[in-house]
């Protein structure tokens, strides 16, 4: 999402390249909504009315008029959402039912006795709880990392445009494209070389090597959009360029440092490549235990369902939470430039 | 003392920059550097240069040229159906308006679950006996057997079902960027094509997607190099059976690196890989994306 940045920091050698980088910019929500506000009012309160619907399409770009289209369309959306949200259902309902029912054969999309019995042999199974653990240290080590490195980077190559910096976010594309399996193996010989196998330390290290080059396009992004007078201003005002960056630009993208803590804790929590190569007993996350369930004590679906419904469902009610923040980090990182 | 500017910079990059150099740089520059090698998977174990055998080795073994062409079809396969669906999606939420805003919300789900999640999910539906897609054809009366259909078994189609829960997983992220990317479309360029008589799909194939272009790159090319590191999906879900039918580079790789042991050859293929997928990241970009040509 984020190879964006790429292009608008290529953007700067290239002067062709200017014209379209003006053109695609993405306004701000506002200026979106805003244009088309003076026909929202009217819009509003005929459909609250239930009144006849007017041919709206003329001011509102891409969006559909005539009712007949719109019913259309939202049939075509209900059976797509049923569609896209059912796999997941099927995975709660699955963990409600008992052992036996969960294997049988025909199966049936409701459990006939709803039953935690599923939760209790997952979360009472040995290493659970402590993979839960194992993942959390993991995912905030490796998030408050990425930060730490990504918020001066990013910093650095939007504020002051030097060559060093288009080289540095260049380098920072090529690191995505590596295949963590092609790293992997040194990444652990190294690890155990200083002490640190089987650590959450190590995997957490690991895993900032995927958030970090994500961390520095969402970062840069969000600085982009702050206006370069403020911290001038700031300058004035006798503050240090150190002491503006902290008092005056940080609290301004603090949204967009929440958007980049959701994406580093995303990717490490959800990891598994890396967990799988650099973790043994002691550090193992929950990803790699839902894994050996399979394999280990053969083929136990209803402990794994359930399993997989506990790690998932915190991370989907938070990131749906605060999914405006979310979907605004995602866009930017995207579509920018 | 007051720094220069330039200087400034460069400091704030430093830490990042070493860490890259550290974690990620270093380790690359030992995995060429073992491809070399003709290396014992005991610790400690002799170590002697072969010079370029692991690349002739490499090259000259079926699995490997087998494992690139499945990762091309794969990765192809994926970028496509996602292309398709998550475009039908973006323009289905554009032509509803703000009133889906909250359905656009719930659309985004599958990005928040992991892969492997996913991939034992997905698993578990296409199995064959007690696989739920099996059972419903059959009650639907598409299929005579609900194990007619053998998704994870039947080596001609198991690469298209270990693709689909990679699918169902960022079929939501394309949606996402290209809804974005409509949104900057200004609406009276729709509206004054209308004007003159065009049709939906003219519309659709004349303004919408060369307006959409540099998005569509974006979002292809990310997804692109996604897809062609698959691993976790298709490991949980056939571990590249049956017959090596679903083994793709990544998986290819972690084989002959934990259980072949030979991680000089392994290392081979991880170079040569990373080395294809820059040269196809950069040509994708270059003539996808076209930066300053048009547009």
């Amino acid at each position: 999402m984020s190879i964006a940045k790429t292009r608008q920091a290529g953007g700067g050698t290239t002067s062709g390249n200017a014209a379209p980088d003006v053109a695609y910019r993405p306004r701000p929500a506002g200026v979106v909504h805003s244009s088309s506000s003076p026909n929202n009012g009217p819009e509003v309160s005929t459909t609250g009315g239930n009144g006849p619907r007017r041919r709206r399409h003329h001011a509102e770009g891409l969006e559909a008029g005539k009712r007949s289209t719109r019913t259309l369309l939202w049939i075509l959306l209900a059976a797509a959402m049923v569609l896209y949200g059912f796999p997941f259902l099927y995975l709660l309902f699955t963990s409600f039912k008992t052992p036996i029912d969960t294997i049988a054969v025909p199966p049936t999309i409701l459990p006939r006795e709803w039953t935690l019995e599923n939760y209790t042999n997952a979360l009472g199974r040995s290493g659970v709880l402590a993979s839960f653990i194992n993942s959390t240290q993991t995912a905030i080590i490796s998030t408050l990392l990425s930060l730490v490195l990504a918020v001066p980077a990013a910093y650095g190559i939007t504020r002051y445009k030097t060559p060093s910096g288009r080289v540095f976010i260049m380098a920072a594309l090529v690191t995505r494209m590596v295949p963590p399996v092609a790293i992997g193996i040194p990444l652990a010989s190294m690890m155990s070389s200083v002490g640190l196998s089987d650590t959450p330390i190590a995997l957490s290290i690991a895993h900032t090597t995927i958030s970090l080059p994500l961390s520095i396009w969402l970062m840069s992004s969000f600085f982009e959009a702050v206006p370069k007078d403020l911290e001038e201003a700031a300058t004035v005002d006798g503050c240090s360029r150190l002491g503006a960056l902290w008092r005056v630009v940080i609290p301004v993208v603090s949204g967009g440092i929440a958007v980049t803590a959701i994406f580093a804790f995303l990717a490490s929590w959800n990891e598994f490549l890396f967990a799988l190569l650099m973790t043994a007993i002691r550090s193992q996350t929950t990803p790699v235990v839902i894994a050996n369930f399979q394999t280990q004590f053969g083929l136990d679906w209803g402990s794994m369902t359930a399993l997989a419904a506990v790690y998932s469902i915190p991370v989907i009610l938070l990131t749906l939470l605060l999914q405006r923040k979310i979907v605004a980090g995602m866009t930017l990182g995207a579509v920018k430039g | 003392m007051r720094i220069s500017d330039r200087r400034f910079a460069l400091y704030l990059m430093t830490p990042a920059a070493l860490f890259l150099a550290v974690f990620v740089a270093y380790p690359l520059f030992r995995l060429i550097a073992d491809s070399f090698y003709k290396i014992s998977p005991m610790a400690g174990g002799p170590r002697d240069f072969v010079g370029l055998d692991n690349y002739v080795r490499a090259f000259t073994s079926e699995a490997f040229m087998g494992a690139g062409w499945r990762t091309l079809a794969y990765t192809l396969m994926v970028v496509t159906l996602e292309f398709a669906l998550g475009l039908g999606m973006a323009l289905l939420f554009t032509t509803l308006g703000r009133k889906s805003e909250i359905w656009r919300t719930v659309f985004l789900y599958p990005l928040m679950i992991a892969p492997i999640v996913a991939g034992l999910l997905w698993k578990f539906l296409m199995i064959d006996n007690f696989g739920l897609i099996g059972t419903l054809l059959h009650q639907a009366g598409i299929l005579q057997n609900p194990n007619q259909i053998g998704w994870l078994s039947n080596p001609d189609i198991v690469l298209f079902s270990v693709a689909v829960p990679d699918i169902w997983l960022t079929t939501s992220f394309m949606c996402l960027v290209l809804f974005a990317g409509l949104q900057n479309i200004p609406g009276d360029l729709i509206e004054a094509a209308r004007l003159d008589g065009a049709r939906a799909h003219t519309l659709l194939f004349r303004i919408i997607l060369p307006l959409l272009r540099p998005v569509i790159a974006v979002a292809l090319v990310v997804r692109g190099i996604d897809a062609a590191r698959a691993f976790d999906t298709i490991l949980i879900q056939t571990n590249g059976g049956p017959q090596s039918a679903s083994e793709t580079m990544s998986l290819l790789i972690y084989r002959t690196m934990i259980r072949f042991g030979d991680p000089g050859l392994a290392s081979a293929m991880g170079t040569i890989y990373l080395l294809a997928m820059l040269a196809v990241a950069f040509f994708a970009v270059a003539t996808i994306w076209r930066p300053g040509k048009d547009t």
